[in-house]
């Protein structure tokens, strides 16, 4: 059989699955079981295309581009269509796990507030929380470098700092910052500000003994070794913290959310719509934090790669 | 030889018959908070062997800010949920079949308690104001009265502001919002607690706002009433319910002490409780038939409160068959 009549046979198993949820009762599990052979024939036809599509990735180098982003999608594909399948074929309650058409309609609905959340939550107390923490942390960890009493009285201070439970200081400061976002900016600036001193600290360290000796040889000012020397080599370092803060932050928001905010934002969307039973709205939420995750991490792996092409571990990928 | 094997055989014939008459019929009831005198009649009920005496072998679940009751229910970690009805009508218009079987309480607890230093006086005040509120559900009555009076919850000075208040009332000593949610049993005790005094408060109860819908009530899966032993159940599960909470209301004092008895975590303390007890005795359902029974009056005012909301619909139309008295009725008989 020719190759493509093959491709062609498998997308149509994929589209039967597609006609059946889209014309199908919902409930059509509990009547007619046999329906599930469809779904599994479904998963078996998924794997033989990302297969056929990974062999195709290795043949053509030309069309990679083209190809690459077609795997993890088809299988993203997959999993939805899963997922909708037995959500709509077994009947299940919404209250419990809406459809992914359900999310998506919900999503789409509600952009408005989904934005104003957004705005509330990410633009103001996650980019303020984080660029503080961050900017302080690596502030102090500078001066660090350089004083032994920073040093050695901030760093166990550090660990301690980093075993304290988002949900203990998230009251306290609602009610030292008041219900707005200054209060989430602050829980951010507790959770960032040591992971970024620990890491800044470190890296500041590393710099080593050589480097140092040759700028002393060039007559480098303090500012110039600083620079030229000490900096980038701390930049992996620096770059691991923000990385690791960026995820942090956006957690210590919506945390910090459920214990009081005034009626906008991500976190009081999620705890308000969970009890209000409206999971699809629960479900948009998520998937807006999801999109905003994973686009600032992109963005800061972008600049890391800008700023870092000498490092070796990037040298090694071209 | 014919002796042992007889006697084993009667002696297994009474095995049989003692299973039998012993397999109590096993039900779990979901709070909607956590353990606290707002439900010591199920815990006097459990304490003083009403639900067992009845066959019922009953577990009772805390709730707590996180635990959504009908979802529990949804998800089979319950056959009885305690909800408001507000959110269980909401609830049920989102696809979630929630029937009321019984009602506990006839009146409303809920009320906003405002400092007498904001200026205060009438609902007409609240302009530019800034209140606490539950949410989590329980913002409906909230939201419903809002918008029968007018104002925006959205702020600026026409409208009032409205904050997420955690469940506590810290904000009213903070000075962070002029008047926090409270429920006469609970929160209101503790603003009472936190040093401000009667004379300072100026209180709106739900109640005499005309704005009150019922809460504390006894919700089942509608399915689940059409299967006669389930019926059966539900029935003895709600007389020993009321029994419990006759004793209750009639003993605050120790009702108060039993609860704290079922108090796994250890936060809530005696003179609390007792308080709580005594204040939920005076919202318990009043209506000719005792305890339990839900006034269909009362049920349509609440329908009625929350449709006349228009700025946020908690429900968009007359709900069908939210309410039963066949779970009463049968155990009246009982």
């Amino acid at each position: 059989m020719p190759k493509s009549l093959i491709n062609l046979l498998l997308l149509a198993v994929l589209a039967c699955q597609l006609v059946l949820l889209t014309k199908a009762e919902s409930g059509f599990y509990n009547q007619h079981p046999a329906w599930l052979l469809l779904l599994i024939a479904c998963s078996a036809a998924a794997s033989c295309l990302l297969t056929r599509l990974t062999l195709l990735c290795q043949h053509l180098p030309s069309k990679q581009a083209v190809i690459k982003p077609l795997i993890p999608g088809l299988f993203a594909f997959m999993l939805l269509l899963f997922w909708q399948s037995i959500v709509v074929g077994y009947a299940i309650s919404p209250v419990l796990l809406p459809a992914p058409s359900a999310i998506f309609n919900a999503l789409i609905n509600n952009l408005p507030i989904l934005w104003a959340d957004f705005k509330q939550t990410y633009l103001k107390a996650v980019l303020a929380g984080y660029f503080i923490g961050c900017l302080s942390g690596f502030v102090v960890a500078q001066w660090a470098v350089k004083s032994a009493f920073l040093r050695r009285g901030l760093v166990p201070l550090g660990n301690f700092m980093s075993a304290i439970p988002i949900v203990g200081i998230a009251p306290i400061m609602v009610m030292w910052f008041g219900f707005d976002w200054q209060s989430k900016a602050a829980v951010i600036v507790v959770m960032t500000f040591f992971p970024m001193f620990i890491n800044s600290l470190t890296g500041l360290q590393s710099c080593d003994a050589i480097h140092k000796d040759l700028m002393h040889t060039y007559a480098a000012s303090k500012t110039q070794t600083f620079v030229k020397s000490q900096l980038p080599q701390a930049l992996p370092f620096i770059f691991n913290a923000l990385k690791l803060n960026a995820t942090l932050a956006l957690i210590g928001a919506i945390v910090a959310e459920f214990f009081g905010t005034p009626i906008v934002g991500m976190g009081f969307r999620i705890s308000t719509e969970v009890g209000r039973m409206n999971m699809d709205m629960v479900w948009a939420t998520i998937v807006v934090a999801a999109i905003a995750g994973s686009l600032s991490y992109g963005a800061l792996a972008l600049l890391e790669k800008s700023l870092l092409f000498w490092h070796p571990s990037f040298r090694g990928n071209k | 030889m014919k002796k042992t094997i007889l006697s084993l055989a009667s002696g297994a014939a009474l095995l049989a018959a003692s299973f039998s008459s012993s397999a109590a019929e096993k039900l779990t009831l979901q709070l909607k908070w956590v353990t606290q005198a707002q439900f010591a009649g199920y815990y006097v009920a459990l304490d003083k062997g009403y639900y067992k005496d009845l066959g019922i072998d009953l577990t009772i679940k805390p709730g707590g800010p996180d635990i959504a009751p009908a979802q529990v229910l949804a998800g089979g970690g319950a056959d009885i949920v305690v909800d408001w009805l507000p959110s269980a009508l909401a609830t049920r218009e989102k696809g979630l079949p929630l029937v009321n079987i019984g009602q506990i309480y006839g009146k409303s607890g809920m009320m906003l308690t405002c400092l007498k230093d904001s200026g205060i006086a009438t609902p007409a005040d609240f302009a530019g104001k800034t209140l606490g509120v539950w949410f989590f559900g329980n913002e409906y009555p909230f939201l419903s009265w809002m918008s029968k009076l007018g104002y925006s919850t959205t702020g600026g000075t026409d409208g009032v502001t409205v904050l997420k208040q955690g469940f506590n009332v810290d904000p009213i000593f903070q000075g962070q919002a002029d008047c926090v949610s409270t429920m006469t049993y609970n929160e209101y005790g503790q603003v009472l607690d936190g040093g401000l005094t009667p004379e300072e408060l100026v209180l709106f109860k739900y109640e005499e706002e005309g704005v009150a819908t019922l809460e504390d009530g006894l919700y089942v899966l509608e399915d689940n009433l059409k299967d006669p032993k389930k019926l059966d159940a539900y029935a003895k599960f709600l007389k020993a319910t009321i029994k419990g909470w006759e004793w209750a209301a009639a003993n605050p004092e120790d009702a108060g002490l039993i609860v704290l008895e079922y108090d796994d975590t250890g936060a809530q303390t005696e003179a609390h409780q007792i308080r709580m007890a005594k204040e939920v005795a005076k919202l318990l359902s009043n209506s000719d038939k005792g305890v339990g029974y839900l006034e269909p009056a009362a049920f349509e005012r609440t329908v009625s409160i929350l449709l006349d909301s228009d700025s946020t619909p908690v429900i968009t139309k007359q709900p069908e068959g939210a309410y039963t008295h066949i779970v009463f009725d049968a155990a009246a008989k009982l």
